[in-house]
């Protein structure tokens, strides 16, 4: 008990002495026209000398400076000349808001207790006090799906802005998703007779499935009860019959990805995505054929096994690509570390892919798998005006310097709590540079 | 007077006899002592594993060989035993078994929750160690146990080496013969010592690696021999008393893996023992640092079974290692033989023991010579063990511990007959010296049939040849005396009953339809000569594919090798005061920079075009876990090293050299205030592990600071210290203790020789002595931390004793204490960007390098 007390204390100790996280900004409440900037469009399009306007929260304009004549009066102009400007880089398959200090039990709200969680909802756990969101945003990762973890069936998640007073604020999307572990069909042991690795079926693995495919067919003949008495699991796996909801699809081995797509086939549900690694390399055929988009981990990985190639990782985003799937790059481990989407989609460049292909890994294909894509992923006149300015490359650790940020138009502050213990203890040093 | 030779031999052996039963019995009956002399007559005797006489006799007498050889005639009172065709060997001897002994309990695995068990619990006065169980004596919880002896004589052993697999100091084997009586079956009641790489059911949470258990048998070698100076004892330590008293044993060591032998090894060289070692099926891979060591192992046959890859995507899960662990294993022993490597075999790790001739022909097939192979179940085991003057051959006086075969032991289709146990027959097949083998007349209701037998009495086969390609399968069952055969004709079952004749067989029948009939078979001719299947006559390790350095995807068939190279016109980041040199030249000899300049030449060198790259000295990395990196577990683990337990095959080793690294600290983990000894390595690819060390490099060694070593995420840890004030005491105690400790020492150093003599050494404690070589400025600190006041704190403790902290790494809060770090000289190797995953790395900032650069 002492021991809860005194954590308490500490924590609250500590919002006392350092800031708060940044105010959110105030939706906008004029009309932007940012000038000159080298424009990434997103789709693979750039435009080299680029007028990008945006009001009540919209593009309202995408163009070349140079040959059409823009009364931009009304606008508050920004000179962007030199700088790039990109929408903004959308992170999947992510924690952020729902965990904050991960070695701490109090601070986490991924993993609800049981298998079957379709009903929980990350949405409403979503905290915008985090004090990782403004450093995403300090990279251009100004949108998050926010995702619950763990059991068989996670739960459902949302798109997040990353910004704003409360959930309600920040919410983008709600309930796009819902996400399933598909279980392992071996499991690997290690025989410290023979000192080798053995592959043993999973005795589980069907129990597994059956109790899986026993929620499913419970949920279809839920939904077409004209009465039903109310099974909240029930009820919130409906959207996936009818197309308002995505399942995402976590399968590890290229046989179980193959199982758990035709399993999902099978049952009926109208929309999918895969999360998966390297065994997408084996049946690009197979995921062509039933045109699956898959989420990948970040390039910045360890291959998965040992034999694998040691830059496989590096390249896998251009050998889907060439395999001719959607793709989409997203961050497993610390989450602090998710940050640096734009990173790996820089390395993904750097082994294979067309910049601008690479881009659209973190911008517009990430928005179509998400069900999103009507209004985030590119620069283009009616969606969000959710984007940012860099000084230089943003897929670059170099050059990734943020100068302005919108989200839906509302400019929102980079710097963060990062930035304000540099600058208490330059003075401490008396430096600053 | 030959005669009378004998018979008082004979005399002086029945002599023998009283002494040798167990008199002090009374049985619950009248006496019934029965002389069990036998005579083995015209068989093909091997007399040790490289000794053969054919056409032997062999003359055994209440359990033990009375003699052997071509032309003796057995006396009269022998009863006679015709082995015509027939082989006997010594009964083999395996080392490695639990026979007899009850089940260790399954050690569970012990992660980092629950609460720590820091002290033993063991009850009674044994060690402060709950690992170091080598009180224990097999002897006395010994029992003989039919069921698993059965086992072990049907595939031909005749003695086991028992001992319990349990603690890193495993206590005394005893040596017994597969019999049924342990009075007379055990041989030697403490015949070895064990030790092994495994905690075993210990719960005490120190030690818990490789590094740790290597570290505490160091240091119970070194508080055995202290304890043993002193008499009286200074306390009473039954485990030291019997550790002691086991030294004068043969010593064995249970490593396992390649690796874990060449470490054992190392452990023995440090206190002038040479372990027996038990190895893995996995020695083949680095069989030249194995020789070198000297060691005589005792090596496992089981190979790992083939895997499925049938299926191309299933296939991937199969690493390279393990294909070719696979392919290569049935070829350990041959290539142990051919380097000279002296061995026993031990049936230990067989799924199945019957499959242990299967396993011993594969073996043989891979090049491994019969003669070695029986040597290494015969002769080295029964040496090692020091029984070799009663087992291992079949020498007068020696024990009646032997087989009967039906041919030559590692022939694919021989069988074994008989066990015999000091004396006493186990029978599995009948002895029978019948052949049935021929082509026969069998006639029946007046009809004459083509029948043919093949195959060994016992296991024969017997065919009904009606045409050149209609033939019938007969079920037969055949004895030395009686017969019955039947078999369809016409759809309709014969069965024939009889007895044997001199040419044959005859008698009784019924047909299918009850009719009772005669009948008779007569052996015409030999069976058609058949063409002997052929034996591979390759070395069959030609054909096998090589051994890679490291034994891991990516390895090399051969070591690399160092080469004169030329860099040219390339951008060389020099990392010195000259700064990054535009279109230059660098010439590498013999392992160093010979050269640096602009149109070096150097014929002999290999040129490599540079124009567009870069060319930097190697990336080095201050704080890395590969290639061996682990955690111990006590609050203060100075004595573990991780040199002890380097891994040259870690595949992350290749990885970091693809990223330019090519040198790094290995360090111990942040666990506990002061973890282990960290290796300065360089990443060499493919060496062996000791190679891999930095000659001559610095000692370091890791310290930790924090909710690690506050075991914070573990709610039920008991472990001192729970609180960072708690920490402070650990480094404050610790470095009192080694001043205390060193003083102690000085004092004993400085005595006179003859002083010394009448006075015990001090113990030698390795926990005081690494602390006392930080103190010397002989072992420079790494710490892991992360909160600006235990930075603070620890270099203040540094100060009190007047040395250095050399590095705080992670140091995620050095910015806050930056000038303090810089006034007290310490070294910062940070995270680059690493935050918020712990409650004290909230305030990590991706700026805290630049602020320690100014």
């Amino acid at each position: 008990m002492k021991k809860i007390i005194n954590l308490s204390l500490g924590i609250w100790m500590t919002f006392s002495v350092i800031a708060q996280v940044p105010v959110p900004a105030s939706s906008q409440n004029q009309p932007i026209l940012l000038v000159g900037g080298v424009a990434h469009i997103g789709n693979g399009e750039v435009i080299q000398n680029s007028l990008i306007g945006f009001d009540k929260g919209k593009i309202t304009l995408v163009n070349e400076s140079s040959n059409n004549v823009t009364d931009s009066s009304g606008f508050k102009v920004i000179d962007i000349t030199g700088k790039h400007v990109y929408p903004g880089f959308i992170l999947p398959n992510s924690q952020i808001g729902l965990q904050e200090v991960s070695s701490i039990r109090a601070m986490s709200d991924m993993d609800e207790r049981g298998e079957m969680n379709p009903n929980v909802r990350s949405v409403i756990s979503y905290n915008t006090d985090s004090e990782f969101i403004p450093t995403f945003r300090f990279n251009g990762i100004l949108v998050a799906e926010t995702t619950p973890v763990g059991g068989r069936i996670s739960g459902t998640s949302s798109v997040m802005e990353m910004e704003g007073w409360n959930w309600e604020d920040a919410a983008h999307t709600v309930d796009i998703g819902i996400h399933m572990n598909w279980p392992s069909k071996m499991n690997r042991k290690f025989d410290y007779n023979t000192y080798t690795a053995k592959m043993e079926p999973n005795k589980k693995y069907d129990g597994s499935i059956a109790s899986l495919k026993e929620l499913f067919k419970d949920a279809l003949a839920y939904g077409t009860k004209l009465n039903p008495s109310v099974n909240l699991k029930l009820a919130a796996l409906q959207g996936l019959f009818n197309g308002n909801l995505i399942l995402f699809i976590h399968a590890g081995t290229s046989k179980e990805i193959i199982e758990s797509v035709l399993f999902t086939k099978e049952i009926g549900v109208q929309k999918m995505v895969l999360i998966s690694g390297s065994a997408l390399l084996n049946i690009v055929g197979f995921l062509r054929e039933h045109d699956i988009g898959v989420i990948i981990p970040p390039t910045h990985s360890m291959p998965s096994r040992v034999d694998e190639d040691v830059y496989g990782p590096y390249k896998l985003p251009s050998q889907l690509f060439e395999a001719g799937l959607t793709v989409s790059l997203s961050h497993r481990g610390m989450l602090a570390h998710g940050r640096n989407l734009p990173f790996f989609a820089g390395t993904a460049a750097a082994y294979g892919l067309d910049k601008e292909e690479a881009l659209k890994m973190i911008t517009s294909n990430t928005a179509k798998l998400l069900g999103i894509d009507d209004r985030l992923g590119t620069l283009m006149i009616g969606k969000d005006a959710t984007l940012f300015v860099s000084e230089g490359d943003a897929l670059d650790f170099r050059t990734n310097i943020l100068s302005h940020a919108f989200i839906s138009g509302k400019q929102v502050t980079l710097n963060n709590k990062q930035q304000e213990l540099y600058q208490r203890f330059s003075k401490k040093y008396g430096h600053i540079d | 007077m030959r005669l009378r030779g004998l018979i008082i031999l004979i005399g002086l052996l029945l002599v023998n006899i009283q002494v040798f039963s167990q008199e002090t019995v009374t049985p619950n009956d009248v006496h019934d002592e029965r002389v069990h002399d036998y005579a083995f007559i015209n068989a093909h005797l091997f007399v040790d594993y490289q000794t053969e006489i054919k056409n032997a006799t062999l003359l055994i007498k209440e359990g033990k060989v009375i003699q052997m050889g071509a032309n003796l005639t057995a006396p009269l009172d022998y009863i006679l035993v015709d082995l015509k065709g027939k082989y006997i060997y010594p009964s083999l001897i395996d080392l490695h078994t639990h026979y007899g002994l009850p089940k260790a309990a399954l050690a569970k695995s012990r992660g980092f929750t629950g609460a720590e068990q820091m002290l033993t619990k063991t009850p009674g006065a044994y060690n402060a160690n709950e690992a170091i169980k080598s009180d224990f004596d097999a002897s006395e919880v010994f029992n003989n146990n039919e069921k698993t002896a059965t086992i072990f004589r049907k595939i031909g052993f005749g003695s086991v080496l028992s001992f319990r697999a349990d603690g890193i100091a495993r206590g005394t084997s005893t040596f017994t013969t597969l019999g049924d009586n342990p009075n007379k079956n055990i041989l030697i009641q403490n015949a070895a010592a064990h030790y092994s790489l495994n905690k075993g059911t210990s719960k005490q949470y120190y030690p818990g690696s490789t590094m740790g258990y290597i570290s505490l048998l160091r240091q119970t070698y070194l508080d055995a021999a202290w304890y043993g100076q002193f008499n009286p004892r200074p306390f009473l330590d039954q485990s030291l008393e019997a550790w002691i008293a086991g030294q004068n044993l043969p010593q064995f060591f249970d490593a396992g893996g390649w690796i874990n032998v060449l470490r054992a090894d190392k452990v023995g060289d440090e206190f002038d023992i040479q372990y027996v070692i038990k190895s893995g099926g996995d020695t083949y891979k680095r069989i030249e640092e194995i020789k070198a060591t000297g060691a005589t192992l005792i090596a496992p046959i089981n190979f790992p079974e083939a895997y499925d890859v049938d299926d191309p995507i299933d296939a991937l899960s199969v690493s390279l290692a393990d294909m070719k662990h696979w392919e290569l294993a049935p070829s350990n022993l041959a290539r142990l033989e051919a380097a000279g490597i002296n061995f026993a075999i031990t049936s230990d790790g067989l799924t199945k023991k019957s499959n242990f001739l299967n396993q011993m022909r594969k073996a043989i097939d891979h090049g491994l010579s019969e003669s070695t192979a029986l040597k290494a179940l015969t002769h080295t085991p029964a040496k090692l063990i020091q029984i070799d003057d009663q087992l291992g051959s079949l020498r007068p006086d020696m024990l009646a511990n032997f087989i009967i075969t039906s041919g030559k032991l590692f022939d694919e289709k021989t069988i074994i007959y008989e066990n015999w146990v000091q004396g006493k027959a186990y029978r599995f097949q009948s002895l029978s010296t019948e052949d049935y083998q021929g082509k026969y007349t069998l006639t029946l209701d007046n009809k004459d049939y083509q029948m043919t037998i093949t195959g060994a009495a016992g296991s024969e086969k017997a065919q009904l040849i009606l045409n050149d390609s209609v033939t019938h399968e007969i079920k037969s069952a055949l004895t030395a005396t009686l017969a019955a055969f039947s078999f369809p004709l016409n759809k309709k079952t014969i069965r024939l009953s009889g007895w044997r004749t001199d040419s044959g067989w005859k008698g009784t029948g019924q047909l299918a339809d009850g009719k009772w009939i005669q009948w008779n078979s007569t052996r015409t001719s030999d069976l058609d000569p058949k063409q002997e299947k052929k034996k591979l006559t390759t070395p069959p390790t030609d054909a096998l594919g090589p051994v890679i350095f490291p034994f891991v995807a990516f390895g090399n068939e051969t070591h690399p090798q160092q080469h004169t190279l030329l860099i040219k016109n390339t951008t060389v980041w020099t990392n010195e005061t000259m700064g990054i040199l535009e279109d230059t030249d660098v010439l590498l000899k013999e392992g160093k920079i010979s050269e640096i300049g602009k149109n070096l030449q150097d014929p002999s060198a290999l040129v490599i075009d540079g124009r567009g790259k870069h060319l930097t000295s190697g990336i080095i990395d201050e704080h890395s876990h590969i290639g061996g990196g682990g955690n111990d577990r006590a609050t203060n683990s100075s004595m573990v090293r991780i040199g002890d337990q380097l891994n040259s095959e870690d595949i992350n080793i290749y990885r970091a050299l693809a990223g330019g690294v090519t040198a790094v600290q290995v360090l111990h983990g942040s666990a506990n205030p002061v973890g282990g000894q960290s290796a300065l390595i360089k990443l060499r690819w493919g060496v062996a592990p000791d190679d891999l060390k930095i000659k001559n490099a610095d000692g370091y060694i890791k310290f930790a600071l924090g909710e690690n070593v506050k075991r914070s995420r573990n709610p039920s840890s008991t472990r001192f210290p729970q609180t960072r004030m708690g920490v402070e005491q650990v480094y404050m105690d610790g470095f009192t203790q080694a001043l205390a400790y060193d003083k102690v020492w000085s004092v004993y150093d400085e005595l006179p020789k003859k002083s010394k003599i009448n006075i015990h050494q001090p113990r030698r404690d390795l926990v005081d002595e690494a602390m006392m070589e930080i103190i010397n400025k002989e072992r420079f600190i790494t710490c892991h931390s992360y909160v600006q006041s235990e930075i603070n704190m620890l270099m203040k403790v540094a100060e009190q004793f007047n040395f250095n902290i050399n590095t705080f790494t992670h140091i995620l809060e050095g910015y806050k204490v930056a000038d303090k770090m810089k006034a007290h000289g310490a070294g910062a190797s940070t995270f680059s960007d690493w935050w918020n995953y712990k409650w004290e790395v909230r305030y990590a900032i991706p700026y805290n390098a630049c602020y320690h650069v100014h």
